[in-house]
């Protein structure tokens, strides 16, 4: 894959993988957040799932 | 003679492109290492919040103020650098440019652009702390779900926002009223301290705590020399945090976060100078070692406002004072039935109230920028009353929503067999010589 938004250093300015591309910047940037709070949704159910395997009678 | 003209001209074009440069690139290492010392900040934050919880829950303290960072650097990344640029008037946000926005060419790598990754980095910073003065005041009962959703509002959204309205140039705070807090005693301490406090009345205090009768017991803290230790790695990442509370202008005098003059010997007088009255202060009223040290942040928090101003012993004084007083304030806290483990809100809260009245007190008629007002009393408790209000608000509104979703508190009879136990797949003291020493 080709990340590059330049095809040589001179007159270089934003210069990070897909920065000319506004629609792959969007979608990395989506799966970011979607990763972060995905995570903390992740998180809470092991917690969960770790109360209730010492505390068998915890409610839903 | 003209070709040697010519010659000069194009060297002394060469040598202040070089000198522009050199002056960039000193300004962006200057705050690359104040963000370093601030990671300081969170290796004390850790060792205080894990010092200060029993032994049983160690390693759920420590895995939850590491989160805490974790989660702020991203969510800052998506959204809180664009709150502090895009609301400077309140909260109608100026969607004039991108600038800010995850998405903007600014917001990674770019030749033209040596200031944008390192400022905001430092904000970023700034805003771990903010969630990690939330993270010690619920150790030992918060679900960690639930605490990262808190963290993320406090540092990603709120005390953001606080910033754009009360430490950026053109903030309301400081346009209509001459809002001054230059150490960010109102827009960090006051807010994420004032976020705790709401928190903490939903949440409820640990298993144990308090007695029928409404008398507390002392949940000692499993290990006090790893605490105090890490209130002085705090102090030490203060100075990154203070170091990047001003503005390196390549070529001319630093100026603060409003644009006024100032200079880093100033903070540098008057950080030192309020630490120590804090130490003193709260030595006299408590002769305890956790609080000298909570008093050294104190003595800080209650000169920060005004650090670019002060005559060095007026914030000894300022220090002085919020030490002697605010473990006073802690134990009213607790009078009232609030169990703040650390001590998060009158430390940060009541430390930095004491800094932005304080301001108002000993600092009115310092002008401002041309256009603005000057600081007087009235603009610092308007301010006082919004970064309260701020932070407070969102806390204890968005933690009672969460209690009412039932994932707020970690059950009691999980608390009573210890959070270590339950969901951490290590063991904190394997060879067990904490907390597990057999009976003689």
């Amino acid at each position: 894959m080709n990340g590059s938004p330049i095809t040589s250093w001179d007159g270089a300015e934003a210069y990070f993988t897909f920065a000319t591309s506004p629609g792959v910047i969007m979608v990395i940037l989506i799966i970011s957040v979607v990763a972060c709070f995905g995570a903390i949704i992740y998180g809470g159910l092991h917690e969960n799932e770790a109360y209730r395997h010492n505390m068998p009678d915890l409610p839903e | 003679m003209e070709q040697q003209l010519a010659e000069l001209s194009d060297k002394l074009a060469a040598l202040e492109a070089a000198q522009a440069m050199s002056s960039t690139i000193n300004a962006e290492i200057f705050y690359w290492w104040c963000t370093g010392l601030m990671v300081i900040i969170h290796a004390g934050f850790l060792a205080y919040e894990m010092g200060s919880s029993r032994s049983k829950n160690v390693l759920a303290s420590g895995i939850k103020n590491i989160l805490a960072f974790a989660f702020i650097v991203p969510t800052l990344f998506f959204v809180g650098w664009w709150i502090y640029l895009a609301f400077p008037n309140g909260f109608v946000p100026d969607l004039s440019s991108t600038y800010g926005a995850p998405w903007d060419v600014s917001m990674g790598p770019n030749l033209a652009d040596n200031a944008t990754g390192v400022f905001w980095a430092a904000f970023t910073l700034f805003a771990a702390t903010t969630a990690s003065i939330f993270s010690g005041a619920v150790i030992e009962r918060i679900q960690v779900s639930a605490f990262l959703i808190l963290a993320i509002l406090l540092g990603s959204v709120v005390w953001i926002l606080g910033a754009s309205w009360g430490w950026h140039p053109t903030g309301w705070l400081t346009a209509k009223f001459g809002y001054h807090d230059v150490g960010a005693a109102g827009v960090v301490h006051m807010i994420a301290g004032f976020f705790a406090l709401g928190v903490l009345i939903n949440l409820g205090p640990r298993v144990g705590k308090f007695n029928a009768d409404g008398s507390a017991n002392d949940l000692h803290a499993h290990n006090v020399p790893f605490t105090i230790t890490g209130l002085m790695l705090i102090i030490v990442g203060f100075f990154g945090f203070l170091g990047g509370c001003i503005i390196y202008i390549p070529g001319e005098q630093w100026i603060n976060i409003y644009g006024q003059p100032a200079t880093l010997s100033a903070f540098a007088f008057n950080t030192l100078m309020g630490f120590s009255g804090g130490i003193i202060g709260a030595w006299v009223k408590t002769r305890d070692p956790f609080w000298m040290m909570s008093g050294a942040l104190i003595g800080i928090f209650c000169a920060a406002s005004g650090l670019d101003l002060y005559y060095p012993p007026l914030a000894f004084l300022l220090g002085l004072f919020g030490g002697f007083v605010v473990p006073m304030a802690a134990k009213l806290l607790e009078k009232a039935g609030i169990d703040d483990a650390v001590g998060a809100f009158p430390v940060h809260g009541i430390g930095g109230l004491i800094g932005v009245v304080g301001c108002g007190v000993f600092a009115s008629g310092y002008p401002n920028v041309e256009g603005f007002p000057p600081i007087t009393l009235y603009g610092q408790l308007i301010g006082a009353v919004v970064m309260a209000a701020l932070g407070f608000i969102p806390g204890y509104v968005v933690s009672a929503l969460i209690k009412g979703m039932g994932f707020l508190r970690v059950p009691d009879e999980i608390q009573e067999i210890g959070l270590d136990k339950t969901k951490v797949p290590i063991k904190a003291y394997p060879e067990g010589s904490i907390g597990t020493m057999p009976a003689e």
